[in-house]
């Protein structure tokens, strides 16, 4: 189980670290949203470095969507192109293949989180909270991107195409983040909408990561915690199941 | 060692496969033949786990494959008909990589990739990306990525598919050396007949889904007698020539305005033939006498020429 999830994950970090193309893609996507939100953005408001650390958790939700996103993409190929059946033919648990793929897209999100976050800090982001803070926001981050990552799994363990991949992937991408508290503080949205943000991880993410990075008082964060934890545990448990029912038809 | 029963498989409204039966003792080579679409990658799905049949029973090396597909997974190699080669490892990594995923240690898998790197003649590309591989080569790693874990049983959909006759007999020089030396048990699927007949001691002829006919070439072979006389002329559409019943022949069938014949002694009988349609007033266009093949099998059990099918 382990030697599995391992090895794919460890196929996965070889083709990464030699595909340029994608490295470099990577590289340059976090620190575009760092230029385009947080400084562009910035520069309409009075206090330009305080509306950088209130972007910056966005980002980094941002960064993270589109790295589980990038995950499905991965996994879809890998199916699309049969790859994945040498994995089936394997005395392997199902689970082990969805882990080492969820990992890997972790992984990747990790490389470009550090990024934004130097970059942001660059930029003049202000990080407050300590060690415990950031680790509470490292920790609801990882939980975040895997619980999209398993969303985005299960959509592409179904996906007859990529072009009807990134059709369902869009449709809870950037609307999830504008349903968020990611851009804008929520105080002044419309009552519906509030209910929406309040219903969504991302809002749970960013919760976690503004608070947690201002002040040091944790205890606020322990519901947004536990809940991004569940969600990390329901996003693997879908793409189980989307992934047994495909390979059981 | 394999062993399947009435199995069936529905997609939608298309029948995969039909009360399939299927049995292949240990050490010898099966080949299903069947032109395309005609359910043999279907079949090897099935039989090798990937997907679960709509009904009857597969027993692989004495584990239940629906009950206890990771036993079974344990002691197979499978090839895909699509190369599923990851493109950005080179064909030592892929090698190494699926070793790692069975959990062998460093040593056994470096150890082992040598060995079958060598066999399949791929040691001076072994470091290349195999998306730089020719066809052949690609097959040639999939071989060896299949003979990793030391496998009892061998699936191969379609392991010559696309490539050039030099390539083919190479592949079918391993796997005769695999079956002889190693006394490796395999399926093979095949739309080439010659294949069938070089590679395989039984021979199933699937089509639409169907096992129409099974056994060894030989015997497929032998109900044709030992030569098939092809008569070309204007058969009427009904005709019946009543006076091929003799003991001599052992088959006869009239399709695509030819004639076939299949009898003891090919030069002793064509003249009788030629005289029997002369006497019914027919005019013969053309005529020759071959040696009767698994095509001609095929022909016989399905009513289309197997090679014609390929093509569509
Ligand atoms: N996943 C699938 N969904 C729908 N139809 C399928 C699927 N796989 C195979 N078929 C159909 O089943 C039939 C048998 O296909 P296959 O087993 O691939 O044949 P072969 O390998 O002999 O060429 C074909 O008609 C094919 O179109
Ligand atoms: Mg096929």
């Amino acid at each position: 189980m382990i030697n599995a999830t391992y090895a794919i994950w460890l196929r996965h970090m070889r083709k990464f670290t030699r595909n340029r193309e994608e490295l470099g893609g990577l590289l340059i996507q976090p620190i575009l949203w760092v230029a385009l939100f947080g400084v562009g953005m910035g520069r309409m408001l009075p206090d330009q470095s305080n509306y950088l650390s209130f972007m910056l958790p966005g980002i980094l939700a941002l960064t993270a969507l589109g790295g589980a996103a990038g995950g499905g993409m991965m996994f879809l190929d890998e199916r699309l192109r049969g790859i994945l059946r040498e994995y089936m033919v394997a005395p392997i648990p199902r689970l082990s293949i969805l882990l080492g793929h969820m990992c890997a897209t972790v992984s990747k999100a990790f490389f470009q989180i550090i990024i934004v976050v130097i970059v942001g800090v660059l930029a003049g982001a202000q990080l407050g909270g300590g060690v415990v803070g950031w680790l509470a926001t490292l920790i609801a981050l990882i939980c975040f991107t895997l619980g999209f990552a398993g969303i985005a799994l299960g959509v592409a363990a179904r996906s007859k195409s990529i072009m009807g991949y990134h059709g369902m992937i869009f449709l809870f991408n950037l609307p999830l983040l504008f349903a968020s508290n990611a851009l804008y503080p929520l105080d002044s949205a419309p009552v519906w909408m509030q209910w929406l943000a309040k219903a969504n991880p991302a809002t749970w993410f960013i919760d976690v990561a503004r608070s947690s990075t201002q002040s040091t008082d944790m205890s606020a964060n322990l519901l947004n915690l536990g809940l991004l934890m569940g969600f990390a545990v329901a996003g693997t448990w879908l793409a189980l199941r989307r992934f047994n029912a495909v390979t059981a038809n | 060692m394999i062993d399947a029963q009435g199995l069936h498989k529905q997609f939608g409204t298309v029948q995969a496969v039909i009360d399939l039966e299927l049995h292949v003792p240990q050490g010898s080579v099966y080949a299903l033949l069947g032109p395309n679409g005609a359910g043999k990658s279907t079949t090897i799905n099935m039989l090798t786990t990937l997907l679960r049949p709509d009904r009857g029973t597969i027993v692989i090396a004495g584990h239940d494959a629906v009950r206890n597909p990771d036993a079974v997974r344990r002691v197979i190699g499978v090839t895909f008909q699509d190369l599923v080669l990851d493109r950005d490892l080179s064909g030592r990594e892929a090698l190494d990589f699926y070793g790692r995923l069975y959990g062998l240690d460093a040593a056994t898998r470096t150890q082992r990739t040598k060995e079958l790197l060598t066999l399949v003649e791929l040691n001076d590309a072994a470091d290349r990306l195999t998306g730089t591989y020719s066809g052949g080569m690609r097959r040639r790693l999939e071989l060896a990525r299949c003979l990793m874990m030391q496998p009892q049983i061998l699936f191969l959909d379609e392991p010559t598919q696309g490539l050039d006759p030099q390539h083919r007999a190479m592949i079918w020089d391993y796997l005769r050396m695999l079956q002889q030396q190693h006394g490796m048990t395999m399926l093979i699927t095949t739309h080439a007949m010659d294949e069938a007949e070089i590679l395989a001691q039984q021979v199933g002829i699937i089509d639409h889904g169907r096992m129409v006919a099974s056994g060894t070439p030989a015997e497929l072979i032998g109900q044709f007698g030992s030569e098939m006389v092809r008569i070309t002329a204007n058969y009427p559409a009904d005709y019946q020539p009543s006076w091929l019943q003799a003991e001599w022949v052992r088959n006869w069938a009239i399709q695509n305005g030819e004639l076939r014949v299949g009898v003891d002694h090919g030069s002793r009988r064509i003249a009788t033939i030629l005289d029997g349609l002369r006497a019914d007033g027919l005019q013969v266009s053309d005529m020759n006498m071959t040696r009767p093949s698994l095509g001609d099998v095929f022909l016989q059990t399905t009513g289309r020429a197997l090679r014609d099918e390929v093509k569509s």
